[in-house]
């Protein structure tokens, strides 16, 4: 069934929202930047931007993540563990790729043997809203990836951006617990072919063109290949890849201590850092740049897939388009189809 | 905040010099006020910026940094680099917003006793008028 | 045209084998941008541009290769970022070869971004103006009113530590005492300077691009990564956030030139240079020193004059 949301609805359908369940969405940190945050009143959400800096993995896994706190009450010691999350939670705005992403983090979290409790906990109760991309940018290449600008898998509802309203899709049986709410009105069927009719367009602007068929062998043959020592040259081994990727879930664990007191933190890590394979002997078995970079492309495209059956990226671009350097995934992957014969003549791995 | 707040003043002291002229004001039984740990160091030149802000950073109200006269350095020139890095220091901390007076510098000699308790009684009540420093404190469990 | 220098040039050095290595620009998939690239071959050379979308600092680079003879195309700022790497020894004599470029400043890409609505698809330049086109527009702007703001300020765009230089010297700005920006920031309380500074520093991610593209950071281990002594946590406290940008900031005091690569590089956008324009000034009213205009002054905090000032200390 659907149904629809005028746009003149949308801030007291908000505090329909609100009333009952913590609302995670976009907000604008400053003009141009914006992160999934939980909001405090309606006006804050901004849908403006096509996808926000930081991903939406980390409603579920957030940044910093206290794991217990300690402090010394007499000869004590007192462990305080963080509280389970009880409000049940709603995600609004999430885009498909990011809403994959969480699939795939889900995978990961709560496998056969071991299951992570905080995220399970924020995970179970929350329902995803997600929102269709009318204006997918030229760095989406989620149809390359096993997605697309209207997917709809992962989310409870979905939402599609009609101008004057959104088209309001129920996917699950946790999204049509919300069917009855008042602002929800019926919709009419040239909404209906509006919706169809963008998500064609939307369909043929994300690229799909980015060889990502067939990668995972391709490296299988690649793993000492002079293709490592061109790649690796710009990269220059910040993490900004890594903190706005979606499906990036390596985090570190540390112990934050004063005198009497402290807490275990959970901190996203990255693999670019050269602390993260650092051993206590000193030995480093990825010692320079080139076999971090080497590492992180391969996970993506052959361990993971190997693991877990399928790539480890979405296609959202964000690493595209916040890289310092300008490092283009794309680019690294066309690569591993065609130059490699280029390169060991020695020229640049530029933009044909 | 509680009505009988005292500050607390971390004072780095130079061993050659300014150690040694605390140690003159205690043994002449100058009076100073009892708001300052002294943490002894070689030279004024040791001190790395990373100090200053730790102390900050751990809820210390202020920091003193003191050692030899210009041309007294035990070191030979330890106290002419020190001078520079405080200088620099001080003026970026105050751009940043940390109150002016929350870290202070001085010369003092081991026979300044003196001055040392006048230097740490100026000191004092500057921070007392600042009131606790609590912009840049570090709390566990703040996330 | 500056563009077909740097190639000839580029072409000349490689097949003198006078470097192993060209670093340099280099078009790229986006729109705005250029990218670093590395030529080895003279035919390779064909590869390099010039535009006012140059806006790396390619010297951050000459760590990664030090075991190579490397040439690099240097704007005026990243000049002065070598000439401060060589005051440190990070270079043997010879290592490497400048082709300098007169910088014409480098235009903000976040900034032109903003001044349009709906992504741009392709951007050009054209005299003083950038044209920009997406889907359903096409604009030009004046190139003027969108430069970085560490270019706004710059004074010394003309690389002339370079060993050769690939274009007219640039007029330079008259010198200005006191940058506007830090005047008008001064004129706050310290409630008000602090509040802006946290404020900043909240958006961070501890992602550590300005800390990378700094040719300044080359620490083999960075004060954040200490953990004997450990002088921060690796979480987002902001305490912890302020103290490493504090720290960061201050390790470029005499060392830094001006670049703005760290503000660039950032995701969040936090603004930087206003923090690394003060110690640039300090410096220059304390020490009267400015980063990498002298190849044999020595960095300000390596060294004394016994006159310096000390009207601070008691």
């Amino acid at each position: 069934m659907n149904l629809k949301l005028n746009k003149k609805d949308f801030k007291p359908f908000l505090q329909t929202l609100m009333d009952e369940y913590d609302l995670f969405a976009p907000v604008q940190l400053t003009e141009g930047v914006s992160v999934y945050k939980k909001i405090d009143h309606p006006g804050e959400v901004d849908l403006s931007t096509a996808n926000p800096q930081k991903p939406m993995k980390e409603v579920f896994f957030p940044q910093s993540e206290t794991m217990f706190r300690y402090e010394k009450v007499g000869e004590q010691n007192q462990v305080v563990s963080t509280e389970e999350v009880k409000r049940e939670r709603i995600i609004l705005g999430a885009r498909p790729c990011d809403i994959q992403a969480v699939s795939l983090m889900d995978e990961v979290f709560s496998g056969k043997e071991y299951t992570d409790v905080y995220y399970i906990n924020k995970r179970n109760i929350t329902t995803i809203i997600g929102m269709a991309c009318g204006h997918p940018f030229s760095t989406c290449f989620c149809s390359s990836t096993g997605g697309g600008p209207f997917l709809r898998n992962g989310s409870d509802l979905f939402f599609i951006d009609l101008g004057e309203s959104f088209l309001v899709e129920f996917l699950t049986g946790k999204g049509m617990t919300f069917q009855k709410n008042k602002f929800f009105g019926e919709a009419s069927t040239e909404e209906i072919n509006l919706a169809k009719a963008l998500e064609e367009k939307a369909l043929h602007k994300t690229d799909a063109s980015v060889p990502v068929k067939g990668i995972e062998k391709r490296l299988d043959l690649m793993a000492e290949s002079p293709f490592w020592d061109r790649v690796h040259e710009k990269c220059i081994g910040c993490r900004v890849c890594t903190y706005l990727c979606p499906t990036c879930h390596c985090f570190d664990i540390v112990d934050e201590a004063l005198t009497n007191k402290g807490q275990r933190v959970r901190n996203w890590d990255s693999c670019l850092s050269s602390l993260y394979s650092l051993e206590t002997s000193g030995h480093n078995p990825r010692p320079t740049n080139r076999e971090r970079t080497r590492q992180r492309i391969m996970h993506k495209f052959n361990y993971f897939p190997k693991n877990f059956g399928r790539i480890a990226c979405v296609g959202c671009g964000r690493c595209i388009l916040y890289c310092p350097v300008h490092f283009d995934i794309r680019q690294a992957i066309n690569w591993t189809s065609a130059k490699r014969l280029k390169l060991q003549r020695g020229e640049p791995l530029t933009n044909p | 905040m509680e009505d009988h707040w005292e500050p607390k003043i971390l004072a780095f002291l130079c061993n050659w010099c300014s150690y040694a002229g605390a140690d003159l004001a205690g043994t002449s039984r100058i009076q100073y006020p009892p708001n300052i740990r002294v943490i002894r160091v070689p030279c004024s030149g040791r001190i790395n910026p990373l100090f200053i802000l730790k102390a900050l950073q751990s809820g210390i109200d202020g920091v003193l940094v003191s050692g030899c006269h210009p041309g007294d350095c035990h070191y030979i020139s330890g106290n002419y680099v020190g001078r520079r890095k405080s200088a620099t220091l001080k003026r970026f901390l105050e751009y940043l917003g940390f109150e002016e007076g929350r870290v202070q510098f001085s010369w003092v000699s081991a026979a300044e006793g003196g001055k040392f308790s006048q230097v740490v009684d100026e000191v004092t009540q500057d921070i007392k008028k600042l009131g606790p420093a609590r912009r840049f404190v570090k709390k566990i469990g703040s996330q | 045209m500056i563009q077909k220098k740097i190639r000839e040039k580029a072409k000349e050095l490689l097949e003198k084998k006078v470097v192993d290595l060209i670093v340099g620009f280099g078009e790229w998939t986006l729109p705005l941008r250029t990218t670093p690239i590395f030529i080895r071959t003279p035919e390779g050379a064909d590869h390099l541009i010039w535009n006012s979308f140059c806006e790396n600092n390619l010297a951050t680079y000459l760590h990664k290769f030090s075991h190579f003879k490397v040439g690099v195309v240097v704007k005026g700022c990243d000049a002065r970022s070598i000439t401060a790497l060589s005051l440190e020894k990070r270079f043997k004599p010879g290592q490497l070869y400048l082709i300098g470029v007169p910088c014409q400043r480098m235009v903000d890409r976040r900034r032109v971004k903003k001044a349009v609505k709906g992504e741009i698809l392709r951007a050009g330049e054209q005299g003083d103006q950038i044209i920009v086109e997406g889907e359903d527009f096409k604009t030009a702007l004046r190139r003027e009113d969108f430069l970085y703001p560490s270019c706004q300020v710059c004074i010394h765009r003309t690389p002339r530590q370079a060993n050769v230089l690939v274009g007219d010297p640039v007029e330079e700005t008259p010198m200005v005492e006191t940058h506007p920006e830090i005047k008008e920031f001064e004129k706050k309380s310290p409630e008000e300077r602090w509040d802006f500074f946290e404020k900043e520093s909240s958006r961070c991610i501890r992602c550590y691009a300005c800390r990378e593209v700094c040719p300044m950071c080359y620490c083999a281990e960075c004060f954040v990564d200490s953990s004997n002594p450990k002088w921060i946590e690796k979480s987002l406290s902001p305490s912890d956030i302020e103290f490493y940008h504090i720290v960061r900031a201050y390790h470029q005091t005499g060392r830094c030139s001006g670049c703005g690569a760290c503000e660039r590089a950032c995701p969040m956008e936090i603004r930087l240079t206003y923090l690394t324009q003060k110690l640039n000034q300090d410096v220059k009213e304390l020490f009267s020193f400015e980063t990498g205009i002298e190849a044999e002054t020595p960095p300000p905090l390596s060294t004394y004059d016994i006159e310096d000032r000390q009207e601070f200390i008691k």
